[in-house]
């Protein structure tokens, strides 16, 4: 009996790059909110509507990616 | 009521009452962080973490079914009396480990108390090797590890995004970041940490002939008394181990704590999901000190950390002596004899440690 034969190493597997996107990727996600939201604040404030309204976009969308990773993962608990 | 029904009845309590220790000592991990960070005060943060644990029991059963079915034989166990001794063994382990202000983990304490307790009773037949080690022990070693590339892989890309941001609105919005982050980690705490208690207590049923040991089915009444001792156990805090866990192991800002929190919520939910009982104490230390490192390897307070490593590699073996030499005292007396005086034995010496322990205790934090 080999170690491969005990352990589900596809379930393994599955675990450790689930973790590592989710991890990694919801902090980048929110990462690029918080710049965005910072950008914004700043552009407002030297009236430059432009450029405030691309990292408005940026910081919504950064919001909108995390938010959405969460729900997924939440949601695959639950389905199971 | 019949003598098993009596001991199953003391099983099921002292499953809960492990439950609670595990909510009061091991919760301290989760809201740790978001304290260290200021990103919630104290009695906030462990409110919250409260209310998501008893939500997150509620989320999955494959953690519980792992338990049932696969560290040992229900068929080869003869009486609940081995059950309540491993369960004797884990709380004594968990308690000790509290008194000395070291976050072990209660999982294994758990896993180790039942088996030492199985290998004394029914021998090393009823202990299912395979699944313990596919399902437990290389999980064990994996997770941390993995949270700790997690959180200093993180950190390192968050710096990278925000690094040249004025701090102050940074901190800021990685503090409301941190709620959302701490709330998962809690969330993910009672999916995994409360399925094991459901896990005892339905592998009791199977061995009392409640349930059948074919078709793994865990009654609701199980769920909801789980959810409610870790939640309970949760509120009633566990300060000198979230002072451990908060600002001893790394002094860290608030994009750190997001990391790191997001780090262990996604290790241990997507372990959850696949069924690896986990202990939450190691997965949520990796990735403080990996969010730690990530930052300055020098940030982490690397001797605290060593200790910690200590108190993990004892907590299978110890616990497991513990359940081993706790059902020997157990089957010196007939029945449920024993189960009761060892109770009762148990609950003064947790007293006397308490009363102590509260003597010399660190204030709680206010706020």
């Amino acid at each position: 009996m080999t170690l491969a034969t005990v352990i589900d190493t596809t379930a393994l597997w599955q675990t450790v790059v689930f973790a590592f996107v989710a991890g990694v990727g919801t902090t980048i996600a929110f990462s690029f909110s918080i710049l965005g939201f910072t950008r914004f604040a700043e552009a407002n404030r030297n009236e430059r509507g432009g450029q405030a309204a691309v990292f408005a976009g940026l910081a919504l969308l950064g919001l909108l990616a995390t938010a959405a990773a969460i729900a997924f993962g939440v949601i695959v608990m639950t389905g199971k | 009521m019949s003598e098993a029904d009596l001991i199953l009845v003391i099983v099921v309590v002292t499953a809960l009452a492990f439950d609670f220790t595990n909510g009061f000592h091991d919760t301290a991990n989760v809201v740790a962080t978001s304290i260290s960070t200021r990103a919630m005060s104290p009695r906030v943060a462990v409110g919250f973490a409260a209310v998501l644990n008893f939500a997150g029991a509620f989320i999955s059963l494959e953690v519980a079914a792992t338990v049932a079915n696969d560290v040992v034989d229900p068929t080869a166990i003869a009486s609940n009396t081995v059950l309540f001794a491993g369960l004797v063994g884990a709380i004594a382990w968990n308690l000790a480990t509290w008194y000395f202000g070291l976050p072990s983990s209660s999982s294994h304490a758990l896993i180790g108390g039942i088996v030492g307790a199985t290998l004394v009773a029914a021998g090393t037949d009823a202990v299912l090797g395979d699944g313990i080690l596919a399902k437990v022990l290389i999980p064990a070693l994996i997770a941390p590890v993995l949270a700790f590339i997690v959180g200093a892989v993180a950190i390192v890309c968050c710096y990278r995004i925000v690094g040249r941001q004025r701090p102050g609105p940074v901190t800021r919005g990685f503090r409301y970041g941190q709620v959302v982050s701490g709330g998962l980690l809690a969330l993910a705490h009672g999916t995994n940490d409360a399925q094991k208690t459901m896990g005892v207590i339905t592998l009791a049923l199977i061995i009392n002939g409640n349930l059948s040991a074919d078709s793994f089915e865990v009654p609701t009444w199980v769920v909801v008394s789980a959810a409610s001792a870790i939640a309970l156990g949760t509120y009633s805090g566990g300060w000198r181990i979230i002072r451990t866990m908060g600002s001893r192991i790394i002094k860290m800002d608030a994009a750190q704590g997001f990391s790191a929190q997001g780090a262990g919520a996604a290790v241990i939910l997507a372990s959850s999901h696949f069924g690896f009982p986990l202990s939450t104490t190691h997965v949520i230390s990796g990735g403080v000190m990996g969010a730690g490192a990530g930052k300055r390897v020098s940030a982490v307070r690397w001797g605290v950390a060593g200790n910690m490593v200590v108190a993990w590699i004892l907590t299978l073996p110890a616990a497991a002596l513990i359940g081993g030499l706790a059902y020997l005292v157990t089957d010196l007396f007939p029945g449920a004899v024993g189960p009761i005086l060892l109770a009762a034995l148990g609950l003064i010496l947790v007293a006397i440690a308490v009363a102590r322990r509260l003597r010399a205790a660190v204030p709680a934090p206010t706020g």
